[in-house]
């Protein structure tokens, strides 16, 4: 057991470094996914920024991947891929917890295998860990919460509630949205409960029949479902409150983390989508409500022999249908945005730990073997087909860089206009927006040449550029997301008339930007 | 005719339980009268009639002249298990007081050691022992109150400030003064990051050591085999100290709770330690109608009135090879003892004592029992076998810890110029290497249900462990030495953070609101960025963590109702914070008071805690 664990550390820091290569080939081919650009460039605010960090420190969202990301901009070398190699770690870190929870239930080597080439091959694991994104954090705090709760049903510590509610602090810390999943556990509790008493009766409907019949049991039953939800909701509610507060004090908004484009990056993904799905004269695949389940057992087909794994138990059947639910749920209240890859690939883990930890008491260990082998061949397809014709632009890049190891050209602009920023006379000032500028942000090497949002005199440059910068940034029309920004073409005609002494001269232009110098 | 005939004559001991009386008496040395009251074959009552009827008369002793150089011939230990003492010689007789004037072997130590006939007064046994503890009794008290400042005077809280200590304490109050005199802004934003920085850690380490303990809670240490394995017969003699000072309403209960206890009777040696001034529990004990199990002894007047120094003084008497103590309200579960014996068997020889969890019969009685019931459960049931999976000191709890007496003796046994005697024996034992374990029992006390003696309480505890981290902390270095790097900081996280963190809490509170009401922008001054986001860390996730842990805490004991009053924890600690306010204020003036707690202010019928 101690040498297989010191295999499984060791295939885990193999595969670290496998990603990290592959994380930094691709970087250095030019892909960079929005999410990781974004981090970088609120850690280059905290880090050299003047003005008020404590807000970009506090409210940036979501706020463990931005801290994990931080953890690594230590130096000026690994500053830029400080993203990827936090998803990196944490890809490896989830393979090393599946690996370990899977050596210590089924000791066969075959399921180490079929782990290993899901997780050397697999293109969605290769996506959460080379893209610097928060996938890899989502699915080890996902893994976390969905293991706990299944070693609660076993033992029925408070030990094992207690931890699968702090996953959850974690996950929704990690993605918001999965602030949706507490829903449908609502139910579930209930059942988790009428399963925990201490009754004669097996079937969970007679138990609830009993439970409720009988005062004293009922009195039971509530008191008890009632603690399990404080124990297992209390936490996250009340963190989500304080953290609203926060938002409420330090940026006058509750729902600031979530809304604002400078807090934020899935403000302008989901704008992106929402153009895509609204406009586009392309016919897209509909991901209509009843195709998204089905959508998922032809990504992930192994989650149907983690749901005949555990057929006999009603709760346990509920608990592995809660994320199908989340998930349609997701698609009903965001109808105009797509589904990222992150929430195929919960169902990935989900039926990894669900196999690895019933295996053992399947009695036909060669079909069940046979079946899982096939279908994780199926699955490393199927992983590649999902990205490869995803609605998302991010995620067919990735895919293409990958196998064509082609350069990737999306951020040359920016890269150039950062370029010529860098290279602007010492002591200059640009004023740039980072609600839409950050890309550009990322690639500056000085951040203090650089007026921005977070700081107090922004919006007297805003007023008055001539006064506080030598250069505006401004976005163009052909912009995506130039709605977004105060700094777009429409400022010029509004700043001249506040100040008509005020001359502009264009100095840089690229497709989606103008850089301007300013004249008294 | 003998007593003993005569208590059988009378009916009110049977032959067979004469036979068993003989048999101990030949066992362990003790006269028959004292195995028969203190064992529970006969109340007092019912000898006090017998005797009576006879026509025996018992006569007050107390005011009765004495010679200090009779009483020197004997040894207390012998008048105390034989219930007599020889007071004067007067007309060639040696005047004796008897609990029984027909022992004949006390009669005959008389005859040879002083060469005289006894002129036998007969006396109730417990003025005998009253009397014979007050006037021999003082090498012994003597003994318990200087014994471990004579051998291990470093160990002991005799002093409170060691020269080095109040030379530190001043320097550092100095710099701090001249440090904000000559830059406010820096010492203070100084001073924010070192308790920034304290609290982050101290929430985290109590979070990990939580979660740790929490782990276990499904771990028997004792299992239901183990205790069916355990055989009677080779049950070792277990003494129980039960310290008490005007109890009286207590003493039925207590009475009842130890008849509970599930250990034969004769392998028990039940110490019921009454001060000497204590008339009230005295006469509590002089008027039950019913048999006791236990042995009073009474302890002598000697400053401090502690109740380490009552503990160190009846651990003179004590014959057993295992000891507790008890409070008097304390309901222990029914096979507690047993379970002990039975770890204790287990494992090595370098444990010591063996601590039971704490908890509360009357927690849903008022508000401050609900919160005192979530402060032990928590306490009790995750931090202490986390600090024991870690391998840190275990601050003892006041109750149910059980020592193996002869290493307990070595250790130099309790310190009775400390308060929290029991925290700082536990410190003791680790640094000098033995080990500490929990058991998977429970002690059910009374908890405090009225405020000001709740504060009072509290006021002693936190002063305790104030003094136990003076004590300990007088060469730090040594004692990193001692405990190791793991137990060091335990140390100074648990015994020397918990009255800091109560001090400075109201402080912080304080800030926050004016922060908050008078919208005071400058302090924003004091805070940078880094050490204000730190700061919001601690206020929020420190009090939702806290706040966790004591629901953790309250689930796994499915005391399902009082988890939502976690949430009042934030006020709790007010309360904390003025005991420990009070605590620090007697620690300079009257470190040694003690601060008596009322018991048996509840109102709460407490049923006996039986093992099913």
């Amino acid at each position: 057991m101690r040498n297989q664990s010191k295999y499984l550390l060791l295939i885990t820091i193999l595969l670290a470094i496998y990603y990290l290569v592959c994380g930094i080939y691709l970087n250095h081919l030019g892909y960079f996914s929005q999410e990781a650009m974004f981090y970088v460039e609120k850690s280059k605010i905290v880090v050299d920024g003047l003005g008020n960090r404590l807000k970009v420190m506090g409210l940036t969202a979501p706020i463990i991947p931005f801290y994990t990301s931080f953890l690594f901009s230590f130096s000026k070398y690994t500053a830029m891929i400080a993203p990827i190699i936090a998803s990196s770690l944490c890809t490896a870190i989830l393979f090393f917890m599946i690996g370990s929870a899977l050596l210590k239930r089924a000791k066969d080597d075959f399921y180490l295998l079929v782990l290993l080439i899901i997780f050397l091959f697999h293109p969605g694991i290769l996506y959460a860990a080379c893209s610097g994104k928060s996938i890899a954090l989502v699915l080890v705090f996902f893994f976390m919460f969905f293991f706990n709760l299944l070693k609660f049903y076993r033992s029925n510590t408070t030990f094992h509630v207690s931890i699968a509610s702090i996953s959850l602090v974690l996950l929704i810390f990690c993605d918001y949205k999965f602030i949706w999943l507490t829903l449908f556990f609502i139910p579930l509790v209930l059942s988790i409960t009428v399963k925990s008493l201490n009754l004669g009766e097996q079937e969970s409907i007679f138990r609830l029949f009993i439970s409720f019949n009988n005062p004293s049991l009922r009195r039971k039953l509530i008191n008890k479902t009632f603690a399990l939800y404080i124990i297992l909701f209390v936490l996250p509610l009340a963190c989500i409150i304080c953290y609203k507060l926060l938002n409420l004090t330090h940026a006058q908004d509750l729902n600031y983390f979530s809304e604002s484009p400078y807090a934020t990056w899935t403000v302008l993904a989901d704008k992106l989508s929402f153009d895509q799905l609204s406009t586009s004269t392309v016919y897209q695949i509909p991901e209509t409500s009843i195709l998204i389940s089905a959508r998922i057992l032809l990504f992930c087909p192994l989650i149907l022999v983690a749901i005949y794994m555990f057929r006999n138990s009603t709760y346990q059947i509920l608990t592995l249908l809660t994320p199908f639910a989340f998930v349609e749920f997701l698609h009903i209240k965001y109808e105009k945005v797509f589904l990222v890859n992150e929430y195929y690939m919960i169902f990935l883990v989900l039926a990894l730990l669900c196999i690895f930890y019933k295996a053992q008491t399947i009695k036909n260990q060669t079909l069940l073997k046979t079946i899982v082998g096939l279908l994780t061949l199926v699955q490393l397809y199927t992983g590649y087909i999902f990205l490869k014709n995803s609605s998302i632009t991010e995620e067919r890049n990735f895919i293409t860089v990958l196998l064509n190891r082609t350069p990737d050209t999306h951020q040359d602009q920016n890269r150039e206009l950062a370029d010529y920023i860098n290279h602007l006379p010492d002591g200059s000032h640009v004023l740039v927006d980072d609600a839409i500028a950050f890309p550009i942000v990322t690639f500056s090497k000085d951040i203090r040449k650089l007026t921005l949002p977070y700081q107090g005199a922004y919006l007297s440059a805003i007023e008055s550029p001539d006064k506080y910068d030598d250069y505006v940034l401004l976005a163009t029309p052909k912009n995506e997301v130039t709605g977004f920004t105060q700094l777009n073409d429409k400022y010029v005609p509004v700043v001249k008339k506040a100040n008509s002494a005020l001359k502009l001269h264009r100095v840089y232009e690229t497709d989606d930007w103008i850089l301007y110098k300013v004249f008294d | 005719m003998s007593i003993p005939e005569l208590l059988v004559n009378d009916g009110f001991i049977s032959w067979q339980d004469r036979e068993k009386i003989n048999d101990l008496s030949a066992k362990t040395g003790q006269s028959f009268i004292k195995i028969a009251l203190s064992f529970g074959y006969i109340s007092r009552k019912n000898y006090d009639r017998s005797l009576s009827n006879a026509g025996y008369v018992f006569r007050e002793i107390r005011e009765l002249a004495y010679d200090p150089e009779v009483i020197a011939k004997t040894e207390l230990k012998f008048a105390d298990q034989h219930l007599a003492l020889p007071l004067r010689i007067e007309n060639g007789k040696v005047i004796t007081v008897m609990a029984d004037p027909s022992n004949q072997l006390f009669i005959d130590f008389i005859r040879f050691t002083y060469d005289c006939e006894p002129e036998i007064i007969l006396a109730s046994d417990l003025d005998v022992t009253w009397l014979s503890h007050k006037l021999a009794g003082d090498k012994y008290v003597k003994s318990a109150v200087f014994e471990l400042l004579n051998r291990d005077p470093a160990s002991s809280a005799f002093i409170t400030f060691s020269t080095g200590q109040l030379a530190f304490l001043f320097i550092l109050l100095g710099l701090v003064t001249i440090g904000l005199v000559v830059s406010f802004k820096n010492t203070s934003i100084i001073i924010n990051i070192l308790i920034s920085t304290f609290f982050l850690v101290a929430i985290l380490f109590k979070l990990f050591l939580a979660l740790t303990g929490s782990r276990f809670e499904l771990h028997q240490a004792v299992t239901r085999e183990d205790l069916r394995e355990l055989k009677e017969d080779e049950l070792p003699i277990y003494t129980i100290l039960l310290p008490v000072y005007k109890e009286d309403k207590l003493i039925k209960k207590l009475i009842w709770n130890l008849q509970a206890l599930d250990y034969p009777r004769e392998k028990l040696d039940i110490k019921l330690l009454i001060e000497e001034d204590d008339d009230k529990t005295l006469n509590a004990v002089r008027n039950l109608d019913f048999p006791a199990i236990f042995e009073v002894v009474v302890v002598p007047f000697h400053m401090p009135k502690t109740k380490p120094k009552a503990c160190n003084y009846g651990l003179h008497f004590a014959r057993g090879k295992y000891l507790t103590i008890y409070d008097a309200e304390d309901i222990p579960d029914t096979d507690q003892l047993k379970k002990v014996v039975s770890m204790f068997g287990k494992l090595p020889s370098n444990y010591i004592c063996i601590q039971s969890a704490l908890n509360y019969f009357n927690r849903n009685e008022n508000f401050l029992t609900r919160m005192f019931t979530l402060e032990y459960s928590y306490w009790f049931d995750y931090m202490l076998p986390g600090l024991d999976t870690l391998d840190i000191p275990i601050p003892l709890g006041g109750t149910s810890n059980h020592f193996k007496l002869d290493s307990l003796v070595e250790l130099g046994a309790w310190d009775p110029f400390n308060v929290t005697e029991d925290a700082d024996l536990g410190l003791r034992a680790y640094a000098k290497g033995y080990k500490i374990a929990v058991v998977n029992s429970t002690t059910y006390e009374e908890a405090n249900n009225e405020p000001i003696n709740w504060i009072r309480q509290r006021s002693r505890w936190i002063k305790g462990y104030m003094q136990t981290y003076l004590v300990h902390m007088r060469n730090p270095v040594a004692l990193w030495r001692k405990l190791g790097w793991k137990g060091f900081l335990g140390f100074n996280f648990f015994i020397g953070a918990t009255p800091l963190t109560f001090l400075v809490y109201p402080f912080l509170l304080a800030i926050f609101i004016s922060y908050l009401v008078f919208d005071l922008s400058t302090i924003r001054t004091l805070f940078p960025d880094w050490i204000l986001f730190m700061s919001i860390f601690n206020l929020m996730v420190g009090n939702i963590l806290m706040i966790y842990i004591n629901m953790m805490a309250v689930f796994k004991r499915r005391y399902y109702e009082l988890i939502l009053f976690s949430i009042a924890n934030p006020v709790y600690w007010l309360m904390h914070s003025i005991s420990a306010f009070k605590g620090l204020y007697q620690l300079i003036v009257k470190p040694f008071y003690w601060e008596k707690t009322e018991h048996g202010l509840s109102k709460v019928n407490s049923p006996t805690n039986i093992v099913k």
